[in-house]
C-alpha cells in the first residue's frame, strides 16, 4: 500500500475513532441532512458539531453543499472503501483457504467412494 | 438518539457451505497432512504443518514462498469436535501480533456451513505509533463498514 493511501487511511480512521462522528455518519447513511438538523440530534453545542463535521469533511467522508441558507451534508463512502482495503487482505486469505478446504474435503470424499 | 454505533473489535467473517460432514471438515483443520494440502495459497510452493491437537497445544504452519518461509504459529483455545475450533494466529501478515481465529461448523443436512471469524486484527497495521486513534479503530468492525459502505 502506497504512502499516499496510508496517509488518507489515517485521516479516515482518525475521523472514525469518535462516537459522535460515527453517529453523524450513521445518520447520513439514511438520508442527507442539514447541519442544523444534525446539531439538533446531539446534546452538544452547534460549535462542537461543526468541528466534528469539519473533521469528517477533511477526511473526505462527507460533502457539504450550500442550498440557499442551508448547509446540506451528504455521506461520501468512497474513503471507507479504501479503509476496507487493509481488512480485505484477511478476507481474501480466508476465502481462498475455505475454497481450497472445500476442494480438499469433497475430493477426498469422492476418492473414498 | 443513541450517539454510539454499536461496534466490536476489528474482525473478518468468511462463510462457505461445503458438501461434506462436519467431522470430515473439522478434522482437515487438525490433520498436518490435510493442512499441507489446503493451507497453500497460490503463491506458496509447499506447506508443512505441525499440530498438537488439544486445548493449550500449539501448531505451526510453514508456507514456502519464493522469498522464503512464512511461519504461522498459535495455540488452540477451543477444540470442540465437530462444532468449534479456536486458535491464536500470528504471522508476519498480522504484523507478528497475536490474533484470534474461530471456526464454527454448522450442520445443514448433508452439508456443513463453515464460518471463519478472524478477530483482533492488527489495526495498527497502518501506523503503530499514533495511539490516539488506534483505540477507536479497534472498534471499527465489519458491520459498521457494511452499514456505511452498503
Amino acid at each position: 500500500m502506497g504512502e499516499y493511501q496510508s496517509d488518507r487511511l489515517d485521516g479516515v480512521f482518525n475521523a472514525l475513532c469518535d462516537p459522535t462522528r460515527r453517529a453523524i455518519l450513521a445518520r447520513l447513511t439514511d438520508a442527507d441532512a442539514r447541519v442544523t438538523d444534525i446539531a439538533g440530534d446531539f446534546p452538544i453545542s452547534l460549535n462542537s458539531i461543526s468541528k466534528h463535521i469539519r473533521m469528517l469533511e477533511r477526511a473526505g467522508l462527507l460533502r457539504r453543499s450550500i442550498v440557499g441558507r442551508d448547509h446540506v451534508l451528504t455521506l461520501n463512502a468512497e474513503p471507507l472503501a479504501e479503509a476496507q482495503l487493509w481488512i480485505e487482505k484477511y478476507r481474501r486469505f480466508w476465502e481462498g483457504r475455505l475454497a481450497a478446504l472445500d476442494a480438499f474435503v469433497t475430493n477426498k470424499k469422492r476418492n473414498r467412494k | 438518539m443513541n450517539a454510539a454505533v454499536p461496534l466490536s473489535p476489528a474482525a473478518v467473517v468468511v462463510r462457505r457451505t461445503i458438501a461434506a460432514p462436519a467431522e470430515d471438515i473439522f478434522d482437515a483443520w487438525l490433520d498436518p497432512q490435510a493442512l499441507a494440502e489446503w493451507m497453500r495459497p497460490g503463491s506458496v510452493r509447499s506447506t508443512v504443518a505441525r499440530v498438537e491437537a488439544r486445548v493449550g497445544g500449539s501448531y505451526e504452519i510453514i508456507m514456502q514462498i519464493e522469498s522464503g518461509p512464512v511461519v504461522h504459529r498459535g495455540v488452540y483455545r477451543i477444540v470442540d469436535r465437530p462444532r468449534r475450533l479456536s486458535f491464536t494466529w500470528k504471522t508476519e501478515f498480522t504484523e507478528n501480533q497475536e490474533t484470534l481465529v474461530t471456526v464454527d461448523f454448522i450442520r445443514q443436512g448433508l452439508r456443513t456451513e463453515v464460518i471463519v471469524t478472524h478477530e483482533q486484527l492488527p489495526e495498527s497495521a497502518m501506523d503503530s505509533h499514533r495511539n490516539g486513534w488506534t483505540s477507536g479503530l479497534q472498534h471499527l468492525d465489519e458491520a459498521c463498514q457494511k452499514g456505511l459502505i452498503g
